[in-house]
């Protein structure tokens, strides 16, 4: 905000002849205050009812008879009722807001708190920004102005303007610089009032047209007074409910050139206060710098960055992965010994059932060694007692 | 006409960490120590197959040997168990209650790793019918391991898919593969305590063929309790 502020330029346009720059001048700061709709929308409602007239109900309303309750007992709700005879309207309900001809429910006072009260910032801020926003080209035309045919944005217009006099003249200027357009869409979309308001002495509706803002007034007034949709604003005196209307920012502006100049003195800048607003510093962006990615992306920034981190695996993400003893490959990434391990194990498998086979051979031989031998042993002997043959027993002594 | 590329995105990839060349550079690196951490582990899985079939044959022998002089052979007291929860959650009193959540045996047909001690006998005494446990073999404890060992990283439960999971963690207590891991459970070595809570609890299945009663201990022909060896049957059954 220090930084000196560099400032577009903006082209002066005559009110007559040719449409080319006759001079040019520098935009005023204001129109580098922050954009806050929030802001404007806030101020515009309040301020909106300030010009209030008080309304209210009768104090009297509904309350003009002696009704009193029947009571209990005559089957009968328990409203009060008009006392006497002799009429219709006795016996019937009243007082209630819920009885036909009683008084409504919380009647309306007239010390309603009509107005509002905002705080003097905070309007000039709501102004600084809907000045702002009126050299936006989108925001005016998405209020609705026709602008196309406009030379330039934020238009502004030598001061000849201001000593205008004749409506006539006024009229062929706004043809002459292409603002007619958002006039003739005033003229043609002017309607009767949709409601009550229309037999209340406020019967058509308009849109807004171009606002013509002045530094003095030498007949301009009057000139562009009963052109419909056209205000007129001394520059001294902004209105934000003229700026935005309907807390809609982006109106139409046509300044004069000294209209356009003097917005540098009555709205200051960051470092100069206003000339006329005792105090008052031009608002504050709370980013200088709004394009957020270029500000990442710069040197600065990125050599200041630690290294990014490998892409971690999320909260909870569940890894897949086989039985390592029914996929060997699984086995063997976690054991690289495993495939060697049951080679070995096989190995000694196999010396164990060649050892096992060779004892189980060797003893089925003696086994059946024996058994030929004492056949053939059966067969030499008649007798065959069993008493001659050596047998082992096994006896306690051994 | 050629390509114009834009002056930030120049910068970005001169500038980039993750630059071919960087990435390259680290993928080498990497690659060179999974090979280092493969090889050590086929040595080191080599060096503890000897060591418990060394450790077996060892124990026949003294049995034998005491057998042959007339006495007998003390076998040490075992120094690992695996505790294996069988009770649910609902209605349990407030003492088992905390020493299961320090065991972290917070679910049913959760199972851990626990050294046998004085102090955790006595722990197991008070959660007796809640759980039931036993001593396991180097294949109860390599199965439990390799099937569903699953490591805590990042505060998160992740299954052990590579020895390099393994290194990034117990790299400094001398644990670098699988089978280091299986070694150190098992002979509850030195750093048994931070081997064993690199480990998530291991969560069991309900064993196939079921239960008899959980009431009754297994002693008593129920399931809790201490069951000595046959922990490993049934292990078998719920891994």
């Amino acid at each position: 905000m220090t930084t000196q502020q560099l400032r577009p330029i903006v082209s002066v346009f005559p009110i007559k002849g040719k449409v080319k720059t006759i001079k040019q001048v520098p935009l005023p700061s204001v129109f580098s205050a922050p954009i806050r709709p929030d802001v404007v929308r806030f101020v515009h409602t309040n301020m909106a009812k300030n010009n209030r007239q008080a309304h209210a109900v009768s104090t009297t309303a509904g309350e003009q008879t002696s009704a009193t309750s029947w009571g209990t007992g005559r089957a009968v709700a328990r409203i009060p009722r008009v006392k006497g005879s002799g009429t219709g309207r006795s016996g019937q309900a009243a007082f209630g807001n819920m009885c036909r001809g009683g008084r409504m429910y919380a009647p309306k006072k007239v010390w309603r708190k009509w107005h509002r009260k905002i705080n003097t910032n905070q309007k000039r801020y709501a102004v600084c920004s809907a000045i702002a926003a009126t050299a936006v080209t989108p925001l005016v035309m998405s209020r609705g102005h026709r602008v196309n045919k406009l030379p330039e944005l934020p238009l502004v217009v030598s001061d000849q303007l201001q000593s205008l006099t004749k409506t006539r003249q006024a009229v062929k200027f706004l043809k002459f610089i292409g603002a007619y357009r958002d006039v003739e869409k005033v003229i043609r979309t002017k309607k009767t009032r949709v409601g009550q308001g229309k037999y209340r002495n406020r019967r058509h509706v308009l849109r807004k047209g171009p606002m013509v803002v002045y530094a003095r007034n030498l007949g301009i007034k009057k000139a562009f007074r009963n052109i419909p949709g056209v205000e007129t604003a001394s520059v001294y005196t902004l209105n934000l409910l003229k700026l935005a209307p309907g807390s809609q920012m982006g109106r139409f502006i046509i300044w004069t050139e000294s209209a356009f100049k003097l917005l540098e003195d009555i709205y200051g800048s960051w470092e100069k206060p206003s000339k006329f607003k005792s105090g008052f510093y031009l608002p504050r962006p709370v980013m200088v710098n709004t394009d957020v990615e270029r500000i990442i992306k710069s040197d600065q920034v990125q050599t200041v960055l630690r290294n990014r981190r490998p892409r971690s695996r999320k909260y909870g993400k569940k890894i897949q992965r086989a039985d390592p003893y029914e996929d060997m490959s699984v086995m063997l990434k976690l054991n690289p010994y495993y495939k060697t391990k049951l080679q070995k194990q096989k190995e000694l498998e196999e010396k164990n059932k060649e050892e096992r086979k060779e004892i189980v051979d060797k003893s089925r031989k003696e086994y059946e060694d024996w058994l030929y031998f004492s056949e053939e042993e059966e067969e030499e002997e008649e007798e065959g007692s069993d008493e001659d043959r050596e047998i082992e027993v096994l006896s306690d002594e051994n | 006409m050629s390509k114009q590329v834009p002056e930030t995105i120049k910068k970005q990839v001169k500038r980039s960490f993750n630059s071919k060349e960087v990435k390259k550079e680290k993928n080498e690196k990497r690659m060179k120590l999974l090979k280092e951490i493969q090889s050590k582990a086929f040595k080191r899985a080599e060096k503890y197959e000897k060591e418990y079939l060394e450790q077996d044959q060892k124990l026949v022998e003294l049995k034998q040997k005491a057998l042959k002089e007339g006495s007998f052979y003390r076998e040490p007291e075992p120094k690992l168990a695996f505790i294996i929860r069988i009770r649910g959650i609902v209605g349990v009193p407030p003492k088992p209650r905390k020493i299961l959540q320090l065991l972290r045996l917070r679910r049913i047909y959760s199972g851990v790793f626990i050294r046998l001690n004085k102090s955790s006998l006595r722990m197991l005494h008070f959660i007796d019918p809640y759980v039931t446990w036993g001593y396991p073999d180097v294949e109860t404890v390599r199965a439990l391991i390799y099937k569903r060992g699953h490591a805590r990283v990042n505060h998160q439960r992740k299954i052990i898919d590579s020895n390099e999971m393994i290194y990034d963690k117990l790299q400094k207590y001398d644990i670098v593969c699988m089978e280091d891991l299986v070694h150190e459970i098992y002979t509850v070595g030195k750093n048994f305590k931070h081997a064993n809570s690199f480990l998530w609890a291991f969560k069991l299945k309900p064993p196939v063929g079921g239960f008899s009663t959980v009431k009754k201990s297994f002693v008593n022909k129920g399931e809790h309790g201490n069951r000595e060896q046959y922990i490993n049957t049934l292990v078998k059954k719920m891994i």
